[in-house]
């Protein structure tokens, strides 16, 4: 039931894959400048996961939220739906981001896996702060609402991993151990995905659509 | 008779507006009319029986089972106004979907509906019209072997060509008598041509419940002067509405009413008439 609904996100975010691949071409050229060229990795899923908002701005704008409702497929499985939806396109994300960076770093350019590492557990941390933070808020506020906490959850989770990094840096020297301090983060970010699963799940179970 | 749907009691709401103890049924192989004015509650209904508005009060029981699971749900076809998809969708896409979604999905016949109402497979929806959109949405909620089609407002703003087109493919779905219809419309002529029961809901109300030929056979207007008017018995009035030149008055028992007031002109009264006397005239 659920994969018809998750096709047709898929068919919502390939109608838009094209903005996303010459934001990530873009990006990618502006790091490649001025940062390492891994540094795409921290982008690259929170720029892939634009489609998700996509597809929730249409669900409300074409009246498929009612629609679905209809249908065999419970509000637990819609949220859950889009909750997926969100970490496979953050995955994909990844993966296109990642293959240039391993194919410069097998060319010879300054990439070592370490840093590659680095990289994804940070853009994987700040795209399931992102998510957690706005993916429940786009089921609670209305669409334009949304949209505005969606920009304003990349900020706030910029804001949370740091607070996180620094609450690290009073058990563990991040200085020395940086890889393990990300993974912490990227372990507690999932959790914090986890948990605003759950609450936009709950949230969504009494709510009226109409 | 076996019942389809039985609301009973339903209640909701909202600030300004109060659906209030709602009942009726929708017998199995029949076709239920819920007819109202706009903001009457007839979608505050249907909403309500879908699950997509959560009741504070009363039940609702398709095929004699209380809430919906998915597998009541897989049975029901519903119809909104609006074709409901996102706009970036194709027939054949949606057909790709509701694959994935309904597990009782009938492809062929979905083309073969999409066929027969000249739907390309492949246009995008945005590039749809109203109909067309309209036509789509049928499409799909008699592509799943459905039993139960509940349609809000689902002909409104179509042209009467694909109304009716409309109109003929609901009457074939309940040659099936296992198959029933919830359609709710202020189109009333519609409803007159294919509803076998009307419901009438007014301000959040249900006014009544009727078969339709009871409605039309025994209903009447009394169409008088205020001197014929004042000599009418009150009890037989329903309602009245005193207009320009003359008094309408609604009469529920039309041969009765004519024998006892032989020189009063008693015309049968449409569906439209009852429910404007109701909403507009006086107790």
């Amino acid at each position: 039931m659920m994969k018809g609904v998750l096709l047709k996100d898929f068919y919502i975010a390939k109608s838009n894959i094209l903005v996303t691949i010459v934001s990530l071409i873009v990006l990618g050229f502006g790091l490649s400048f001025l940062l390492e060229t891994s540094a795409l990795l921290i982008l690259a899923p929170v720029a892939s996961t634009t489609a998700a908002f996509i597809s929730i701005t249409s669900d409300a704008g074409s009246k498929w939220n009612k629609n679905v409702i209809a249908m065999p497929v419970s509000r637990n499985q819609i949220i859950s739906e889009k909750f997926i939806f969100y970490i496979l396109l953050a995955a994909a994300g990844l993966m296109t981001a990642l293959i240039p960076c391993i194919v410069l770093m097998l060319a010879g350019a300054d990439i070592t896996v370490h840093s590659l590492c680095l990289y994804a557990a940070i853009g994987m941390s700040a795209t399931l702060l992102a998510g957690g933070i706005s993916l429940p808020c786009a089921y609670l506020f209305d669409p334009e609402k949304s949209q505005v906490v969606f920009m304003m959850s990349f900020m706030a989770s910029t804001g949370i991993i740091v607070g996180l990094v620094l609450l690290t840096n009073l058990f563990i020297p991040v200085k020395n151990n940086i890889l393990l301090a990300f993974n912490i983060v990227l372990v507690i970010s999932g959790v914090c995905f986890f948990i605003s699963y759950r609450i936009a799940a709950a949230v969504y179970q009494n709510r009226d659509i109409v | 008779m076996n019942n389809a749907l039985i609301i009973s009691g339903l209640t909701k709401t909202y600030k300004d507006f109060v659906l209030d103890n709602v009942s009726f049924s929708v017998p199995s192989g029949s076709i239920v009319g819920l007819i109202g004015e706009n903001g009457a509650g007839k979608s505050t209904t249907i909403n309500a029986v879908l699950g997509l508005i959560q009741k504070e009060d009363g039940y609702v029981s398709v095929f004699g089972k209380d809430g919906l699971d998915n597998e009541t749900k897989e049975q029901i076809g519903a119809v909104f106004d609006g074709s409901n998809y996102p706009e970036i969708l194709s027939p054949r896409k949606i057909n790709r979907i509701m694959k994935n979604i309904y597990g009782s999905w009938d492809e062929q016949a979905y083309f073969r509906l999409l066929k027969q109402f000249s739907l390309p497979l492949d246009k995008q929806i945005k590039q749809f019209s109203k109909g067309m959109k309209m036509k789509l949405a049928i499409s799909v909620a008699l592509s799943h072997h459905s039993k139960l089609l509940i349609l809000d407002e689902a002909t409104s703003g179509l042209d009467p060509v694909i109304r009716d087109d409309i109109l003929d493919m609901l009457l074939d779905f309940v040659q099936d008598e296992e198959h029933s219809i919830l359609v709710s419309s202020h189109i009333t002529s519609d409803l007159e041509k294919i509803a076998d029961y009307i419901v009438f809901i007014h301000e959040g109300k249900v006014v009544f419940s009727k078969p339709k030929d009871e409605l039309i056979e025994q209903y009447g207007v009394i169409k008088c002067g205020a001197a014929q008017f004042d000599a009418l018995d009150k009890s037989d009035i329903i309602t009245y509405r005193k207009m320009d030149y003359e008094w309408q008055i609604l009469v529920s028992e039309r041969d009765k009413m004519q024998k006892k007031y032989p020189k009063a002109l008693i015309v049968p009264a449409t569906i439209d008439e009852i429910m404007l006397l109701y909403v507009k005239g006086e107790r």
